[in-house]
């Protein structure tokens, strides 16, 4: 509930929204000619919307329980007849909520501002990859695919907000690692040790799987199994380092 | 006063880092009864109530409260208390009414009415459905005691409940809370470094000093001493003392210091001791009650230790 009653939520939705309308009159306008399909289109624009919902996500979840230590808040929820493991865990899900809300909120809008502006394309010859497969079949996957990167990357700040008791450290830091963490998988990818198949970042890049590819590092084929079973290493990781920290801590 | 302590605390110690913070400290509340819990800056009130809270873990000992004990029965220990941990820290972003009702959530058997009825108890009809950013300090006050009562707690923890409050507030919440125990049966633990204050508000301060308890009395009521036969103190200012000693002496245990006559005596042997005096050519400029106040007796315990 809390989440929903700060103005800044419903600015967040209002720019993922007011940004899928802009870009579709954007690329209307500078494609005159030959019309890309609406599907190709929306997979720009959802590229695009998806970045600014991981960096509302990691903002919220960095905020979840920091912000209530910053507060001072935290002191009343913990006198509350539930143990703490209750909530985090509600913390947590409300986090996860929050992004899959945002994302679905993507598609929806996505899909209903390229579509007057391109029309309804039923098998596109043009989207990225994949000609011969379902549009929507694709697009589920892809976003599916982001969907789980969200979760890791939210699962990651909330780490760091049980972590650390100051928002605004939470939030920096774990703002960082996700712009590092592009920087770190284009300098792995150029790397031919071994080790560099079990650090997280690359990992995160999951749509390069879609339409056969090998995965995101061009010197290392890897299955999209494997690098799920990475990321949920790394999800374990995280969820076990919050909990421990956020159960042993002295609250003062 | 009821025979089961609503919190009961055994040997309570907390250690930070070698240091003992809290020492051993044994204390029981009753219902009913205003308990205050006074120190020095720094000598463990708010690590204490934490624990009591759960808050902070307890390094050794335990704290029960109603029969649960806090450390291993969390949920059922915690539901009979409502707390203000420091200042009242709510969400600034929510209304009044939004923040009682998330809180409301947290608690099973809060009812819509019950919110109302809270709202009404602290007097905040009129401004309820304002952010709470634009409350004043009082008005956040308030707000705190109103979420650490809408459960009916047994158990009512306040950590220096009247810090920022103008008098009329405090005088209020005093009001209020002695109500509470009065009424509703309420254990009230109130901690503070305000002597004056506590001894107001409270029936028993404990007094702890750098972790440890120092001693534990009771607050005697006003109402009480109207009715039994009390020998105060009694200052004479009166010219000449030494003389007026002499001159009254044996009638009365009776003493000079720092140039005044000290008697110890009830109203009508005062009364017969002014007329002696004056009968016999002293002039008494004055006579007052010389009570012990609280702070009196809380600085001659902790005398002479520096605090920390």
């Amino acid at each position: 509930m809390k989440i929903y009653r700060r103005v800044g939520t419903w600015v967040m939705f209002a720019l993922v929204v007011l940004g899928s309308v802009g870009m579709s009159l954007l690329l209307y306008w500078v494609l005159p000619g030959e019309r890309p399909s609406n599907w190709s289109v929306m997979q720009i624009e959802s590229l695009f919307l998806m970045n600014l919902v991981m960096i509302f996500t990691v903002v919220k979840s960095a905020d979840a329980v920091a912000g209530e230590f910053t507060q001072g808040t935290i002191k009343l929820l913990l006198i509350r007849p539930w143990r703490r493991s209750a909530i985090l865990l509600s913390k947590y899900l409300s986090v996860l909520l929050f992004g899959l809300i945002m994302t679905v909120t993507v598609f929806v809008v996505t899909f209903a501002t390229t579509v007057p502006f391109f029309g309804y394309t039923a098998s596109p010859t043009d989207l990225m990859e994949v000609s011969d497969s379902n549009p929507w079949a694709y697009m589920g996957l892809w976003y599916l695919y982001r969907f789980i990167t969200l979760v890791v990357i939210a699962t990651f700040g909330f780490m760091m907000s049980a972590a650390f008791r100051s928002s605004g450290l939470s939030i920096g830091l774990s703002m960082f690692i996700l712009f590092a963490g592009n920087l770190i998988s284009d300098i792995l990818a150029w790397m031919d040790k071994p080790f560099v198949k079990y650090v997280l970042f690359p990992h995160l890049n999951l749509t390069s799987y879609l339409g056969g590819g090998q995965g995101p590092l061009p010197h290392h084929p890897m299955t999209i199994g494997f690098s799920l079973g990475v990321l949920a290493a790394y999800f374990i990781l995280f969820n076990v380092i919050s909990w421990t920290v956020f159960m042993r801590r002295d609250v003062s | 006063m009821s025979q089961y302590p609503v919190v009961h605390l055994q040997d309570v110690t907390k250690k930070i880092g070698g240091k003992t913070i809290i020492d051993r400290l044994t204390l029981d509340v009753y219902p009913g009864e205003v308990f205050g819990f006074l120190g020095p800056n720094g000598s463990g009130k708010t690590t204490t109530i934490r624990m009591m809270v759960g808050l902070m873990s307890i390094t050794s000992g335990d704290i029960q409260i109603a029969g649960h004990s806090i450390r291993k029965a969390f949920p059922q220990a915690i539901r009979h208390v409502g707390a203000i941990v420091e200042n009242p820290e709510l969400y600034k972003f929510l209304t009044g009414y939004q923040n009682l009702v998330h809180f409301a959530r947290m608690t099973p058997g809060v009812t819509r009415q019950r919110i109302d009825e809270v709202v009404r108890l602290v007097g905040m009809e009129n401004r309820i459905h304002e952010k709470v950013k634009r409350y004043s300090l009082g008005m956040r006050q308030r707000l705190g005691v109103a979420q650490a009562v809408l459960h009916r707690p047994k158990l009512l923890v306040l950590d220096e409940p009247t810090n920022g409050l103008d008098p009329a507030g405090i005088r209020e919440l005093r009001d209020y809370l002695r109500k509470l125990a009065r009424e509703e049966g309420t254990a009230v633990f109130v901690s503070s470094h305000l002597l004056s204050e506590m001894e107001l508000m409270c029936d028993r301060v404990a007094i702890i000093q750098k972790g440890r308890l120092v001693d534990i009395r009771s607050i005697r009521r006003e109402t009480e001493a109207a009715n039994v036969t009390v020998l105060d103190d009694m200052v004479f200012e009166v010219d000449r003392p030494e003389e007026a000693l002499r001159a009254i002496d044996g009638r009365a245990s009776a003493r000079v210091e720092d140039g005044v006559l000290i008697v110890t005596a009830d109203r009508q042997t005062v009364a017969s001791l002014n007329r002696r005096l004056v009968e016999a050519g002293f002039n008494v400029y004055g006579i007052r009650v010389r009570t012990k106040s609280l702070e009196d007796q809380f600085l001659e315990v902790t005398r002479g230790e520096s605090v920390g």
